[in-house]
């Protein structure tokens, strides 16, 4: 076995985990059998390995054994490996010379009814464990400053809130709209489901309070055509009108948000008779015309189709909320709501749902085979209960048609090295466990740009954004753990840049240095995939605690 | 550690020690943990099943699933699967297998040396940029065109390498070699040129009319 240390003395804790591995496996064999590996200089068994007791075991293993590698046969790394790696560490032995070996997830839980078996796996991973560590390297966690400012683009509801949350919180805030005017798309709002709050005077609260705070800079008419660097350490150029503005940045937040499909060719689209919903919300802040008594919404105009097949989610709550709002300036006016599917989701959307429907508002469902016909003053619709077609009179015709992502989404992901999906909406790190954080750390989004949102949702991911955003900013140093790519063999390295395509984090740069273009592990912002490593044909690239050797030590033990 | 870290060269290393399935499970696409990692593993894992294919390792001992963490039943479908699959294939180089031991540890030792070696893994690395921004003249692939390229390169890389592990037991002529390894002397000879070329290969001396060929010692 290769080795760089000739005096490697590994201690090896098998933890018996109560009954939940001793139960199922034989603990007496498995301990007899661990003292025989290459290394292992100690061996124990614990009732408990993670019991104060056995945390007292290790340390007092690890100085009078003067042991230099430390393996724990128990449970999940997921939950335990950060504690026993402290407990190495206070102990003076380096917390990267320590290694897990999952026996009861992967040989007492899943192997319940075969003792042997399950006894003759735990031997394997326990052996492969010991040959990886007797291979590991102490490492040095990387510690990186954190510029105390956040960028937020796009000054919609979402980036709104986000800017307001992080000022009040004390950090200086950039906050870059495209427009001429902060609000988004709230500006053209009427009033806010389910509350029926005004939007305008929202808007001009979040907008007043924004030009108001001493920590918020905002720059409008503006973009971002610049954004080099990672986590903590963003060298972000602004275009202004009154030129290139140069920010250090600390975080940034995406909040770009959506844009509404407008609906040309679609259902006799004129921007007057037939309108989109966002028309229809100017329309009832202005006041409905008199002569307006009949009114047809045409669910999913647009939307669950082969191009966009996605579910925008607010239209029919905004459909809904609408119908009812012409209820109330004109209670004789008819209104139908032409649907596929209502997506009235939240205790409060239904009861505005039901309330709809007692107010008179009618539902019609209709099939996306046999779309609903528009032509002048009337729409004819296959009424599937009748079995027949029936005309409705439509003195206005409105289409709910689906949120789609911003122009320049594709622009803004380049840019920051942050992916969107098939539809353009910004991909989340991960859909339940990251879902305002990109999987690139230091960035965040929030509002209509990940998803269409209505004004709350988009409120409660701006806030939730912030959140994320100030752990970095509170924290004012960024720790990573380092099990990363490092350039292993500098002089192996020629520059090709196949690793910096390939890389998903944008964690590789091309440099040139005095031997020639090396590549360059930009460390706060690798994640230690290893995609790098298995892709350099010149073997330059390795990954800290998953060298070649390590990974083969652990195969070589396996097939022994 | 994402799936994306397996690499080719460690896996045919693991199966010339005699492993008999390799099963290289990850997450759904677009559900990866780092992003697009699992799409670099199975284009990995496709073309060392490929070459493995081609030296005469039975296809099925190297598989690439997919399932998530919260999928335990399709998790142990794919286990249960795959186990019950090399247990009909039996021990490697038996007879589940084109090539019986122990020439199929031999054959194995030429894959590692091809997916260790440059040329492979510049092609596979080459893939999703190819796939998708195109080569340097902004042509790009088809995934059937990258196919074809990567079928013919895996015999060229097969016969180079086993040439150069010829050369590494003594010179020999192009004839010798074409002899030894049952290939054609016109393709033997094209590969000693291109060899040659890249200093990997050079000519020891001329006995009688044939030249004979010897490895560099950086090739040693």
């Amino acid at each position: 076995m290769p080795n760089k240390e000739d005096n490697i003395r590994i201690g090896v804790f098998v933890c018996h985990c109560g009954s939940n591995i001793a139960g199922y496996l034989n603990m007496e064999e498995l301990g007899a059998y661990v003292e025989t590996l290459p290394h292992v200089a100690f061996a124990k068994r614990n009732l408990y390995t993670c019991s104060e007791g056995g945390i007292n075991e290790i340390k007092k293993a690890i100085k009078e054994q003067n042991l230099n590698r430390v393996v724990v046969a128990s449970c999940t790394p997921r939950t335990h490996e950060p504690l026993f790696r402290s407990s190495c560490a206070e102990a003076g032995l380096n917390p990267y010379l320590f290694e897990m070996v999952n026996i009861r997830d992967q040989c007492s839980w899943v192997h319940m009814q075969q003792k042997d078996d399950g006894t003759a796996k735990a031997k394997d991973l326990i052996r492969m464990g010991v040959a990886k560590a007797a291979l590991l390297e102490p490492q040095v966690p990387i510690i990186s400053e954190v510029a105390q400012r956040a960028l937020v683009i796009g000054a919609g509801i979402a980036g709104m809130t986000s800017t307001l949350a992080l000022a009040n919180r004390g950090y200086e805030v950039v906050l870059v709209e495209r427009g001429e005017r902060l609000g988004g798309m709230l500006n053209q709002l009427n009033k806010l489901g389910p509350t029926m709050a005004d939007a305008s005077a929202f808007a001009d609260e979040k907008v007043k309070a924004i030009t108001a705070h001493p920590k918020i800079t905002v720059f409008t008419k503006a973009r971002v055509t610049e954004a080099q660097g990672f986590i903590g350490k963003y060298k972000v150029d602004i275009e202004t009108e009154s030129g290139v503005k140069k920010i250090d940045i600390g975080v940034i937040i995406v909040a770009t948000g959506g844009r509404l499909l407008v609906p040309e060719g679609l259902y006799n689209y004129d921007g007057k008779k037939v309108i989109t919903q966002l028309e229809a919300e100017t329309l009832l802040k202005q006041g409905l015309d008199k002569g307006v008594n009949n009114v047809v919404m045409i669910q999913c105009a647009g939307g669950r189709t082969k191009e966009r097949p996605y579910c925008s989610r607010i239209c029919c709550q905004t459909a809904v909320k609408n119908a009812m709002l012409i209820k109330e300036q004109n209670p004789q006016a008819r209104v139908s709501i032409l649907y596929r599917d209502m997506q009235m989701y939240g205790v409060e959307n239904e009861e505005m749902f039901r309330d709809s429907k007692a107010k008179g508002i009618r539902y019609i469902k209709y099939e996306p085979e046999d779309p609903p016909q528009v032509s002048d003053g009337k729409v004819s619709v296959y009424h599937s209960l009748l079995g027949r077609k029936i005309d409705l009179a439509a003195d206005l015709v409105v289409l709910s048609t689906p949120i789609v992502s911003q122009d320049g989404a594709e622009a803004t992901s380049q840019l920051l090295r942050v992916p969107i999906d098939d539809n353009g909406f910004f991909l989340e790190g991960h859909v339940k466990l990251r879902p305002l954080d990109f999987a690139t750390d230091g960035v965040f989004l929030a509002g209509s740009a990940r998803f269409p949102a209505n004004i709350r949702e988009a409120v409660a991911q701006g806030l939730g954004a912030a959140s994320r955003a100030s752990i970095p900013l509170s924290k004012g140093s960024v720790v990573v753990e380092p099990i990363i790519s490092i350039l292993a063999n500098e002089d192996a390295c020629r520059g090709c840049g196949l690793c910096v395509a390939l890389c998903p984090y944008g964690a590789l740069e091309i440099k040139k240095t005095d031997k020639g273009r090396k590549v360059h592990i930009i460390d706060v912002a690798c994640k230690g995939c290893g995609v790098c490593a298995s892709t350099c044909y010149q073997h330059a690239l390795s990954v800290n605690s998953f060298t070649d050797d390590q990974i083969n030590a652990q195969i070589n033990a396996f097939l022994e | 550690m994402c799936t994306g870290r397996v690499d080719p060269a460690l896996v045919a290393g693991a199966f010339k020690k005699g492993l008999d399935g390799l099963l290289v499970v990850g997450c759904y696409f677009g559900d990866c943990h780092y992003i697009s990692g699992n799409f670099q593993a199975r284009a990995k894992m496709d073309i060392t099943r490929k070459l493995l294919k081609h030296i005469g390792v039975n296809e099925d001992r190297l598989a690439f699933r997919q399932c998530s963490s919260g999928e335990a039943s399709v998790f142990v479908d794919i286990i249960g699967k795959f186990v019950d699959r090399i247990h009909e294939l039996g021990p490697i180089g038996g007879g589940g297998d084109r090539l019986k031991a122990p020439e199929i540890f031999e054959k194995i030792s030429t894959a590692q040396a091809v997916l260790g070696g440059e040329k492979i893994r510049w092609v596979i690395g080459k893939r999703t940029p190819f796939l998708e921004s195109g080569n340097m003249y902004g042509e790009i692939f088809t995934e059937h065109e990258f196919n074809r390229a990567i079928d013919m390169i895996i015999v060229e890389e097969t016969e180079v390498q086993e040439i150069l592990a010829k050369l590494r037991e003594g010179a020999q002529s192009v004839k010798d070699l074409a002899k030894a390894l049952a290939i054609p002397t016109e393709r033997i000879f094209r590969y000693i040129t291109a060899l040659k070329r890249k200093d990997m290969v050079a000519l020891e001396k001329v006995s009688g009319r044939s030249p004979i060929f010897q490895i560099t010692p950086q090739e040693v």
